[in-house]
């Protein structure tokens, strides 16, 4: 009888809520990884970012974590029919160029105001955009819809802050922190920095630790575009992780 | 062209599935037989023959009436059922489906979930032909086992043995034919096309290009219907916004079932309120991108009834579709990988630019 009851309400909250809203764990798959060929994949223990799930790059400012994320983007813009950047204030597409993405997948989304971007960003993942960049972050009622949109889609979601709120690293599945421990200097010039990215939680495996990558810039009279940036890991070796906490 | 044939057995056999097995004749008395089981076959009944002549050849047959309504009802849901397999899709009343699989990226896997879906809705296994064209493939799917495709590479050496007899033509053309002593389909290919016209007239040439495997007939494809709505009437007037989501919510899952069935999307979206005042306020909106999934409905719809501010309480709610074409949904499975997702991420895109203006998506050009 109660088994009766029980099913009754289930049924009744998918009638609801939609069909989504209540999956039994049998149920649910286990995360797919979108490889993107960049060092990152490695430290997800899945074998790159996984889709439907929210990954987040945090760090202070040039740290290397948005260029990390714009290489993700570039290379999601030849995978994906759409790749989505919400972009809460800064965003240049330009930025890109050195990356060589496909304009043809890339839309913008100029949030004027967080709320913009939350509700576009839980929109869009629904819709099942195939990459979603987030820049900067969105409100915490928002996060709810992001991440049952995004896990019903397989869309791969990755947010770039500084230093991410509570509710945000919460949301989260993988969190990348970045910290630049070195400028590289050549011939009295600066040619590009050296960071750490060190993996601070991982829902989807067990948490594998840190690399260290090396990114250069163009340099010299050639023009932006003749130019690639260069993102590439430094250390091979990975080292366990002593935590995984938010 | 290469058309894949599934035969059934009459529709208005199918209507009866609890007499497989059994001779059954549908017909009405005094006319001619509609159609009869494979049953009756040993007893030499066959279609178009006199009632009265088939009860004599089978008395112990069932005989049924005829229902051509209910019959065009289960035609029109096989061919829905069939749409997304291929671009062309025909079904006949008399048992036949048609399916051109031309230009179809998995065409075997196309061909499977059709035999599995006539197998549902029909009852039976379908027998399965693929050729070049629809005459040949008919006559391949006649030849195949149960559940079974005969495949047909070359339409005019499959078609010389058979006899001249499953041409499309009257009783009397036919006899003819006989007496010409063009006894199979072999021997018509191979008499010039004016000889044969000079004897049975259009038909005739007509004859000679099915022999010859040239296939002069084309499909007549199905088309899904251009308009549907849903509403729900309440039996007190409702106020609560979170109540009328709900009831939106449930109407726009029922019509995006309805639309996934037909494989079309509305490009048209239409909500009507009656109101206890006996007033209606109206919505509605050309879609740029044909909506078809619950979400992409509900996302247009949901966001106007948040919005709404209805002047009395609403005694009914109308969702209507009045314009319907064919989706990014339909024949999803004729697609390129993710082009389905990519209309509703089009459609996604829409909603947000008639939210908060055009400005808010932009569109990347290093130009």
């Amino acid at each position: 009888m109660q088994e009766v009851a029980l099913e009754t309400a289930i049924n009744s909250i998918r009638v609801r809520f939609g069909s989504q809203a209540l999956t039994r764990a049998a149920e649910m798959p286990p995360p797919q990884p979108w490889s993107s060929g960049t060092p990152v994949d490695q430290l997800t223990g899945i074998g790159g970012l996984p889709r439907g799930r929210l990954s987040l790059f945090t760090g202070s400012g040039t740290s290397g974590k948005l260029t990390v994320a714009l290489s993700l983007l570039a290379q999601a813009t030849h995978e994906f029919a759409h790749a989505m950047v919400i972009d809460g204030g800064g965003f240049d597409p330009w930025m890109l160029i050195p990356f060589s993405p496909e304009p043809g997948a890339l839309n913008v989304v100029r949030a004027p105001a967080p709320e913009v971007a939350g509700e576009a960003a839980a929109t869009l993942a629904r819709a099942g955009a195939g990459f979603i960049l987030m820049l900067g972050g969105v409100p915490e009622h928002w996060l709810g819809p992001l991440e049952s949109g995004a896990n019903r889609s397989g869309t791969v979601l990755v947010g770039v802050v500084d230093a991410p709120n509570r509710a945000l690293a919460h949301a989260s599945s993988f969190s990348l922190g970045f910290s630049r421990h070195d400028w590289i200097w050549e011939r009295g010039q600066l040619v590009g920095l050296r960071v750490t990215a060190r993996c601070v939680k991982n829902r989807v495996a067990p948490p594998l630790g840190e690399t260290e990558l090396e990114i250069r810039y163009p340099l010299g009279t050639q023009t932006l575009t003749d130019h690639r940036v260069q993102v590439t890991e430094v250390i091979d070796g990975l080292e366990p992780c002593a935590s995984a906490v938010v | 062209m290469r058309v894949c044939c599934g035969l059934t057995g009459h529709l208005e056999l199918a209507r009866r599935p609890d007499l497989y097995g059994k001779p059954v004749i549908v017909g009405r008395w005094d006319e001619h037989v509609v159609a009869a089981s494979e049953e009756t076959l040993p007893f030499g009944v066959t279609p178009g023959m006199a009632m009265r002549q088939a009860e004599h050849l089978c008395p112990q047959a069932t005989f049924v009436l005829p229902d051509e309504e209910a019959t065009d009802r289960i035609r029109e849901l096989i061919s829905a059922s069939l749409y997304d397999l291929a671009p062309v899709v025909e079904v006949r009343g008399e048992g036949i489906a048609w399916l051109d699989t031309s230009g179809v990226a998995a065409p075997g896997a196309s061909i499977r979930d059709a035999r599995h879906r006539l197998l549902k809705a029909i009852g039976r296994e379908p027998r399965l032909g693929l050729s070049p064209g629809p005459f040949s493939a008919r006559l391949a799917a006649a030849r195949a086992r149960p559940g079974h495709l005969l495949r047909v590479a070359d339409a005019r050496e499959f078609l010389a043995p058979l006899p001249s007899r499953e041409l499309p033509l009257d009783a009397e053309q036919l006899e003819r034919l006989d007496l010409l002593g063009l006894r199979t389909l072999g021997a018509v290919a191979a008499i010039g096309p004016r000889e044969l016209e000079s004897q049975l007239g259009r038909d005739g040439r007509h004859a000679v290009q099915l022999a010859r495997g040239l296939e002069p007939d084309h499909l007549d494809a199905w088309r899904p219907p251009l308009f549907t709505s849903a509403h729900r009437q309440f039996e007190e007037p409702v106020e609560d916004r979170e109540a009328l989501l709900f009831v939106a919510r449930g109407l726009c899952s029922d019509l995006a079932d309805e639309l996934g069935l037909r494989g079309a999307g509305a490009k048209h979206v239409r909500v009507r309120l009656e109101l206890e005042s006996a007033a209606r306020e109206t919505r509605e909106s050309v879609v740029r991108h044909p909506l078809s999934s619950t979400v992409e409905l509900f996302g247009l719809i949901g966001g106007w009834i948040k919005e709404w501010q209805p002047s009395a309480s609403i005694t009914e709610l109308w969702i209507e579709l009045p314009v319907l074409e064919g989706a990014g949904r339909r024949q999803l499975r004729l697609w390129a990988g993710g082009d389905g997702t990519s209309q509703e991420v089009e459609a996604a895109m829409e909603r947000l630019q008639e939210r908060f203006g055009d400005g808010v998506i932009a569109r990347v050009s290093f130009a």
